[in-house]
């Protein structure tokens, strides 16, 4: 457990200073003794390959200046997720500018006009560049867990010591606080999203008390219907997401404490031989990276849900991920739906005028069903790591080792994440071709959205993929544990506490 | 309308517990849909529902938890009992070994969950009185001793179902308004949402958290 935490603390101060470097340094106040604590902190709070912290202790909230830690763990969190996320959106930014032409790039070069960053051929390029250089660096560097592809990027900004590629960089986060501040208007619960994430509380206190306030900006608000429906936390928790969340979070900080106990139990070899097992385990849940965006190009429909499939059939757990398939592909569909009408609208628009109201309106109903399809797969998704959780823990004999089914696992989240970025491409693709008359103010806020909450979903789904971890570990443990009795000594008490 | 759904000043967490069988899910299904189900997949770990109530002119939001039955899940399911405000345990009058189990189902609920949750004792299937295996006196009697609510309903017929959710709840509006419920204690299982809201001041500063908070 310390040694990851060892290899990992270096990563997070390292990036540091480039984050700080842009636009948002925190300044210096009080609460910059409070950020020289961080580090000494982290070591003990990093529990396995978590990004969020579980700390419990208060003295975070009773900072009186709250408004500071806030936008400083916007930073660092926004860059954690945007890291991994950037990378896969940019690097098929440049894939897209070479085939489709109009697509991403097109998106991002609207959000950029409106935002005065660099430009987004500038960018593609830089980042076709850093993601060569990460691809090579991936090769030697994957121990990176979470982290992994924004210390893989930070190590090729720093080695090549390109400021150019630093400007891309700054361009994305600055996107990314852009965005942050879009959505906020449309979307206040979420604004908080981001900058608690870092925060002293569990990814499902996170979402609910943004899910909360969207309830109460919902409820004051004389809000239109359509207004609603873009609510992404309400969807998400409408989908049952936060509450299987809530539940695979119980699982996860049960076992955790299981596996605490069962090694403070064991000592000289037995615990060595056992830490090595579980040193094993974590490795491969640090290997979900996107690393292979290149060859993903566009999968046939039933692609998706045959590769989810066969990777569930083997997990050797009863759950299946019809529900995760079904959600997507109710997407897909109704994207290919729409995409038809709109090509028939753009027939009659040769001959007729009055297609601006129509535009307008698919416009918004493209970006509402995109918010709820993400919503949806999100939720789905989290729901499938939960009944494989309870599945995994319900303790039958397996045919699969722990270790297996983890790597299958992370493979699932690998999956899971691309599919959300390619859904979110086809939406924002479809976006921009419905809004070809729209006002760049008017179509970017919906484009960054959908990208967000993309971006937001790919996080949650890795955030419930770790929780899956401690499962892993005492399913690890009671499988290895050949007298069961033994086993049901260490465990009996702590499962009644 | 279209904003009714987020109206509410509580929610609640709710568990259902119970041996596999005696129609955990069907309870729920009939209480969130009014409808009965009559095939119905074994759960696998927890299942939810939720539905808006009304007790006392307070909205309040039931999140339930239906766990599942089987035993095997038993080690799993435990996990979820913690911070539940109300629990239904539920066996099956047809089947005398279902209302047998209840005392390790009530020693479950007691030891995971708080003082103040409110259990309530459901005997269902009371469509069936025909095959009839539990008297409604000894399980009144039961509940009694142990301090649990008692009814008996049907998740076929809906008779009671309304009732079983409802009574829990105002039990434990009464707790929280008789202050015996401290709703800032560490998984009260309630939540109280401030009723009349400013909007617009949302990058307010953090809430103190309500759960989980082991300092």
């Amino acid at each position: 457990m310390s040694d990851k935490d060892d290899t990992e603390t270096p990563v997070i101060t390292e990036t540091t200073p480039v984050l700080n470097d842009g636009n948002c340094e925190p300044g210096k106040n009080p609460e910059s003794a409070d950020q020289s604590a961080k580090p000494k902190n982290k070591p003990e709070l990093v529990i396995s390959t978590r990004r969020r912290p579980e700390v419990k202790c208060a003295s975070d909230l009773e900072t009186p200046e709250v408004q500071e830690p806030v936008s400083k763990d916007v930073t660092q969190s926004g860059w954690g997720y945007w890291g991994s996320w950037g990378k896969s959106l940019l690097s098929s930014a440049s894939a897209t500018v070479a085939t489709v032409g109009q697509g991403i790039s097109n998106v991002i070069e609207k959000a950029e006009t409106s935002l005065g960053i660099p430009s987004p051929s500038e960018i593609s390029s830089e980042v076709k560049f850093v993601a060569e250089e990460t691809n090579t660096r991936d090769k030697e560097n994957s121990l990176a867990g979470p982290f992994g592809v924004f210390s893989t990027i930070s190590t090729a900004v720093q080695s090549t010591g390109k400021s150019v590629i630093a400007g891309g960089l700054d361009a994305l986060e600055f996107i990314g606080k852009k965005t942050m501040d879009v959505i906020a208007e449309g979307d206040p619960g979420f604004k908080r999203t981001k900058g608690l994430m870092n925060r002293n509380s569990t990814l499902s206190q996170v979402l609910r008390e943004a899910k909360e306030k969207e309830e109460l900006w919902t409820a004051n608000e004389v809000t239109m219907e359509t207004d609603k429906n873009t609510h992404y936390g309400l969807l998400f928790d409408e989908f049952q997401g936060l509450s299987h969340l809530e539940a695979l979070e119980m699982l996860s900080q049960e076992s955790e404490i299981k596996v605490k106990s069962v090694l403070n139990s064991l000592s000289g070899e037995e615990l060595e031989t056992l830490k090595l097992e579980l040193e094993q385990l974590k490795e491969a849940f640090s290997l979900a990276e996107f690393c292979d965006e290149e060859e993903e190009e566009q999968k046939g429909d039933e692609d998706f849900t045959k590769e989810i499939t066969e990777l569930f059939s083997q997990l050797h757990v009863s759950s299946k991920p019809e529900k995760v398939a079904r959600a997507r592909n109710t997407a897909y569909e109704w994207i290919k739906a729409m995409a038809l009408a709109e090509k028939k609208e753009g027939e009659k628009e040769l001959e007729g005028e009055n297609t601006e109201k129509v535009s307008k309106n698919s416009v918004e109903a493209i970006h509402a069903f995109a918010i709820r399809s993400l919503a949806e797969l999100t939720a789905c998704s989290i729901e499938l790591f939960h009944k494989t959780a309870a599945l995994v823990l319900h303790g039958q004999k397996q045919d699969v080792t722990a270790l297996q089914r983890s790597q299958t696992l992370s493979q699932v989240t690998v999956v899971l994440c691309k599919e959300l970025s390619s859904l979110s491409k086809e939406f924002t693709t479809s976006l921009t071709t419905a809004g070809v008359k729209e006002k760049a103010d008017a179509l970017n806020p919906l484009i960054t959205a959908v990208f967000l909450e993309a971006s937001n979903s790919a996080s949650y789904i890795q955030d419930a993929f770790q929780l899956l971890l401690p499962v892993l570990e005492i399913s690890l443990i009671e499988n290895r544990t050949e007298s069961p009795t033994h086993e049901q000594q260490v465990l009996k008490p702590l499962s009644e506490h | 309308m279209a904003t009714a759904p987020y109206n509410y000043s509580y929610i609640f967490k709710y568990i259902i517990i119970g041996d596999m069988g005696v129609g955990k899910s069907c309870l729920l299904h009939q209480f969130t849909e009014k409808k009965f189900m009559a095939d119905c997949p074994h759960t696998i770990g927890v299942e939810f529902g939720t539905r808006i109530i009304e007790v006392s002119g307070q909205k309040i939001k039931l999140q339930i938890w239906d766990t599942a039955g089987q035993e095997r899940f038993r080690a799993v399911t435990r996990s979820y009992y913690r911070g539940a405000a109300g629990a239904l345990m539920v066996y099956d009058i047809t089947r005398r070994s279902t209302y047998n189990h209840l005392s390790s189902w009530l020693t479950d609920a007691r030891n995971l969950t708080n003082p103040n949750t409110v259990i309530i004792l459901i005997g269902n299937k009371a469509d069936l009185d025909a095959q009839r295996d539990v008297t409604y006196e000894e399980a009144k009697q039961f509940a009694e001793e142990n301090g649990l609510l008692f009814l008996e309903a049907s998740a076929k017929t809906g008779e009671n179902v309304e009732d079983a959710f409802l009574e829990a709840a105002k039990k434990i509006y009464q707790n929280i308004q008789d202050g015996s419920l401290d709703l800032n204690a560490a998984e009260s299982g309630v939540q109280h949402k401030p009723s009349a809201p400013q909007g617009g001041r949302l990058t307010s500063e953090p809430q103190p958290q309500r759960e989980g908070c082991g300092c």
